[in-house]
């Protein structure tokens, strides 16, 4: 996450908004999940990115999209789009390299080196501008998908 | 991670140090007992390197008067280094839009219309042909896109030379070139809109601090937050609701 220092004053006095915003409406658990997970060396992981990519084919996301867009390992980087809705984030790195928002590269090196046990034939993608307190239905869909692609650890890349 | 927004890897083109950030969130799983925060140590390579990044490529002063020839110039002198950093990267990420880098000239076409004051109920009559992917008005921001795509990975082209900040591409966009001044009319034709709801689009066009008035995300009123108001207006801007 960037500094608040580094943001233009409007845009920090946004983000801090957002952030009171989630803290109000947070959810009320019965208890705090906690599990100690496997080792990474036999874990295996799948990424979630924020940047709202997509298929070229996928339906785009639309601004308020709740929902969410599978991103096979294997893909052809030059097959993905970013229906984004913000202008206020640096695309320059991305536009020259996906593994700046989305690095399959990194986790399928991290895999052959044999630091984590195996990467996720399928990633998930959503669109991270919207409120993350509407996100409770997808959140549970992509951990159920999750579960039976048997991955065991989700790493969250925001964009 | 302390790096810019939409860089949670850092840098691009740096294997090494994008492994190193992901092997230190991975680790918090071997370490951590509970819900954990911790800073990452390092800051990001200094991609931006010493002094001020200025774009190679000459581009001509642009008028107002002649702001169609003037973007138009711009593509055609952009157009190599767009077409090497393409085939250099494999990939491009124009076609938010739902149009192709051929069908540009309709891209061009649509937000040149807009910002000549077609509205923002129907797509330009001028920009037909493309398979657009969003309705209007939001599709305005994403032909916005795909043209500031054009323009950043045409003057990122070179990837020996070191890559310009976000503020560096802002201000080089609004300050110096002819796609400049049409985003910025195209801003003016949401400020003079009738209907305030479209004026939350200009910040999705316009960064904050480049727009010379009111703030970039104009139009919320009093009394109500940002957040609420943004979910009023949504079914309004995607097109779902008139």
């Amino acid at each position: 996450m960037v500094r608040l220092s580094e943001l233009h004053p409007e845009e920090a006095e946004h983000m801090l908004g957002r952030a009171a915003l989630l803290k109000r409406s947070s959810f009320d658990f019965d208890a705090t999940p906690w599990i100690m997970p496997k080792p990474l060396r036999e874990s295996t992981i799948a990424l979630i990115s924020t940047a709202a990519l997509h298929r070229r084919d996928d339906p785009a996301f639309r601004f308020g999209d709740t929902g969410y867009r599978l991103i096979p390992n294997d893909i052809d980087p030059a097959e993905l789009v970013q229906s984004h809705i913000s202008v206020n984030f640096d695309r320059t790195h991305y536009q020259r390299d996906l593994n700046v928002v989305l690095p399959i590269d990194r986790m399928r090196e991290l895999a052959e080196a044999g630091e984590i046990g195996g990467v996720s034939p399928i990633h998930f993608s959503i669109l991270g501008a919207t409120e993350s307190f509407l996100f409770e239905r997808t959140g549970e869909e992509i951990a159920r998908r999750l579960h039976d692609l048997g991955v065991d650890t989700a790493m969250l890349v925001p964009v | 991670m302390p790096f810019p927004l939409g860089r949670p890897l850092g840098v691009a083109d740096d294997p090494a140090f994008q492994r190193d950030v992901l092997r230190s969130a991975l680790k918090l799983l071997e370490s951590a007992t509970e819900p954990t925060i911790v800073d990452y140590p390092n800051e990001a390579p200094d991609a931006n390197g010493e002094g001020v990044w200025a774009c190679a490529i000459e581009l001509p002063t642009p008028e107002m008067s002649e702001l169609e020839s003037a973007v138009r110039s711009e593509i055609d002198l952009l157009m190599p280094r767009y077409q090497e950093a393409r085939r250099s990267r494999g990939r491009s990420t124009f076609g938010m839009s739902g149009a192709t880098i051929d069908q540009v000239d309709k891209v061009v076409s649509f937000a040149i219309a807009v910002a000549e004051g077609s509205g923002f109920e129907d797509v330009p009559s001028a920009a037909s042909g493309p398979n657009w992917r969003h309705a209007m008005p939001i599709l305005v921001r994403f032909v916005v896109e795909d043209l500031r795509a054009l323009y950043q990975e045409a003057v990122t082209s070179d990837a020996s030379s070191r890559p310009p900040s976000q503020r560096e591409m802002h201000t080089w966009i609004f300050q110096e070139t002819a796609l400049g001044q049409l985003l910025k009319q195209i801003a003016q034709q949401i400020t003079d809109h009738d209907d305030p709801r479209l004026r939350l689009m200009r910040g999705f066009i316009i960064p904050e601090g480049f727009w010379d008035g009111d703030r970039a995300f104009g139009g919320v009123p009093a009394g109500m937050s940002p957040d609420d108001y943004v979910r009023s207006i949504r079914p309004y801007l995607i097109g779902e609701q008139s």
